[in-house]
């Protein structure tokens, strides 16, 4: 209780209030520009939050992270272009709807089904994180490995073009974070006699590069893709009868998203992909689904908003990314000197009532920006990409540059950004080797300790009934979409 | 980015055979990781985990492959060729960077990028090549605190302050 208490007095400050609604705005209009994804601003923004306190730098992360799976649905009505992946499904039934004239009425139901979607998941955050984080109090090294592993084994089902795909991506980012001192021998591996490798290779350029590099170089392929705007008078709100036609599938889709913002690795595009598609398995009437069924918006939105609080529950429980964006915000924590895990509740009771407060906050004020500025928030489309591009990358460059200053990182972000878009060609996504990096030094460190505590006898891993539980779930994960693929051949 | 049109290589073989190469030329390079005396590696060597990784890399990728092996892949029309020139404009800016300073290197890119990418309004760029790395070098040298090596502009500007 005096927890909370410190941190209603630390969100009585204006200028932490301030942070948080720079944020939203922030997160709305990045989320609203097409090819700008939250994620990329969040790891674009992370080496501005250095000199913060990390308490206003984890809300301005958090905030912009919420906001920003909102931004993506007024594109995706009015531009037919997702602003953001979590919003690929509202498009689905947001620009046919827009192109009958109704693009106010989809706005409304969105931002609604949004901020519904969004504060049930911070209430889930605010109760779930705390009782995992008590389960997970005494987890030793060989349940945190299998957890991790786990962890790992759930990027099988995650976007990209097949499941061996991202275990690949996962499994490079985890062989990255090997580069540099071995921390048990202090032996260097793959530093090939480049010093500043010695520490290894810093998550961040490489999280730029792979998210803003790539991106900017995809963007350079589609120089000649002209987006037609429709147009709208002003944003509505949707009306009882539209309420209790959407209310189960808002509801509904709080809980799917919700579970699958709990599960490692997932986010919020899958969840809205599942919340779109239990929308329209649940509908009596099928018919307008894909020519502008009001369903069709409020189940994915509703069900990526629910995604964020909950990513961040594992994020913040265990140290296990919820998605990709809580990937970069659990990289923040640790910039900041803060270990993600059971003993951050203890430590840090206060943190987690900041970030419960900074996205209950940011929820209501993009439903509020929703209602009253989605007409200017669309208008970010106009900015000519050819002079927005150059800017981010210029940013990208400064941004990884700033955190250690040093021009190695600047071409690792590059060399991340090539990377990120030959590999994005041949259906490998950025996320699983983002997460391999963050999860690697954990794979790595408690692997290593549970072998010495198990003298090196593999065999003691099965006699731990969370370890057996956790590769029973690996195993599940890694085979059931091998035999998917066999089937579908 | 994919023309639609079925190429007779099965999918993912090319992509896997580099991903095998790969592997080998990481396991080749992990032989060249020092031995930690035994007391101090407690029998894990610091190789041992980079090899275990290199080995579920390769094994994912055969199975990728396998999956793959009787699906034909389409054909990937190539980048278009702004992208080769952003990717060389990318290295260039690192380049200047090292070389010439901060400011150059924000002021060349500025100016060259959107030239690149077809804007036609001179002024506007021009504007934009000056306004720009301005207002980034302010934010991160003077506001934040980010060291960055004196450049040419920087020194020019120091001389004539």
């Amino acid at each position: 209780m005096d927890a909370f208490l410190s941190s209603l007095a630390a969100f009585a400050d204006p200028g932490l209030i301030g942070i948080v609604l720079v944020g939203t705005i922030g997160g709305v209009l990045v989320g609203a520009m097409p090819g700008l994804s939250s994620t990329m601003a969040t790891a674009l923004l992370l080496p501005f939050t250095l000199t913060m306190e990390p308490i206003p730098a984890i809300a301005l992360l958090s905030s912009l992270y919420c906001a920003g799976t909102f931004g993506g649905s007024i594109t995706a009505i009015l531009v037919n272009a997702p602003g953001a992946p979590p919003a690929a499904a509202t498009a689905f039934d947001g620009f046919p709807l827009a192109q009958k004239g109704f693009a106010g009425k989809a706005l409304g139901l969105a931002a609604v089904s949004s901020v519904t979607g969004g504060i049930f998941s911070v209430l889930v955050l605010l109760i779930a994180a705390p009782l995992l984080s008590r389960v997970a109090y005494n987890f030793g090294p060989p349940e945190y490995f299998a957890l991790a592993l786990f962890g790992l084994s759930m990027l099988a089902t995650i976007s990209g073009e097949n499941a061996m795909k991202n275990l690949i991506g996962g499994a490079f980012g985890v062989l990255l974070a090997t580069v540099g001192m071995d921390f048990t021998t202090g032996v260097e591996r793959f530093t090939f006699g480049v010093w500043e490798l010695s520490e290894g290779i810093h998550f961040i350029p490489v999280m730029i590069g792979l998210f803003a590099g790539a991106e900017f170089l995809k963007q350079a392929g589609k120089l000649n893709l002209k987006r037609v705007r429709m147009t709208m008078d002003a944003v509505l709100l949707p009306t009882w009868q539209e309420i209790r036609k959407c209310g189960a599938t808002i509801a509904r889709s709080c809980g799917i998203g919700s579970f699958i913002g709990l599960l490692p690795a997932e986010g919020g595009t899958v969840a809205a992909m599942m919340g779109y598609n239990e929308a329209k398995r649940w509908a009596k009437d099928k018919s307008e689904f894909g020519k502008g069924d009001l369903r069709g918006i409020a189940g994915p939105e509703a069900a990526n908003n629910a995604a964020t609080g909950a990513a961040m529950v594992p994020t913040l429980a265990l140290g296990i990314p919820g998605s990709a964006t809580t990937a970069i915000i659990l990289g923040a924590l640790l910039v900041h000197g803060l270990r993600p895990g059971p003993h951050l509740f203890t430590e840090q009771p206060t943190l987690l009532y900041s970030i419960f407060l900074a996205m209950l906050i940011a929820n209501l004020t993009f439903g509020v920006l929703g209602f009253i500025g989605a007409k200017a928030f669309a208008r970010i489309t106009m900015i000519p990409i050819e002079f927005l591009w150059p800017a981010v990358f210029i940013l990208a460059c400064i941004g990884s540059y700033a955190l250690e200053q040093s021009i190695l990182d600047v071409w690792i972000m590059v060399a991340a950004g090539i990377l990120g878009f030959v590999l994005a060609r041949y259906g490998f996504s950025a996320a699983p080797i983002i997460m391999g990096l963050i999860l690697g030094e954990l794979v790595e460190g408690s692997l290593k300790q549970s072998l010495i505590i198990f003298d090196h006898n593999w065999w003691m891993f099965l006699e731990r009934p969370i370890v057996l539980v956790f590769l029973s779930l690996t195993l599940a994960s890694v085979v059931l979409p091998v035999i998917g693929a066999l089937r579908r051949r | 980015m994919e023309s639609g049109r079925v190429s007779r290589v099965p999918r993912d073989i090319v992509v896997g055979v580099l991903i095998l190469a790969f592997c080998a030329v990481a396991y080749w390079i992990s032989l060249s990781i020092k031995q930690a005396p035994s007391a101090l590696a407690q029998n894990v060597q610091p190789s041992t985990f980079p090899r275990l990784v290199i080995g579920v890399i390769a094994i994912l990728t055969v199975v990728m492959m396998a999956i793959g092996f009787r699906r034909a892949d389409r054909t990937r029309a190539g980048p278009a060729l702004t992208v080769y020139l952003t990717a060389a404009m990318m290295i260039g800016f690192i380049l200047v960077f090292q070389h010439l300073g901060i400011l150059a290197a924000m002021a060349t890119f500025a100016f060259c990028g959107p030239l690149l990418w077809g804007a036609k309004n001179y002024l506007a760029v021009l504007l934009f090549a000056i306004l720009f790395p301005a207002a980034v070098y302010l934010l991160f040298a003077v506001i934040l605190g980010v060291y960055f090596e004196p450049g040419i502009i920087e020194t020019a500007i120091g001389k004539f302050l």
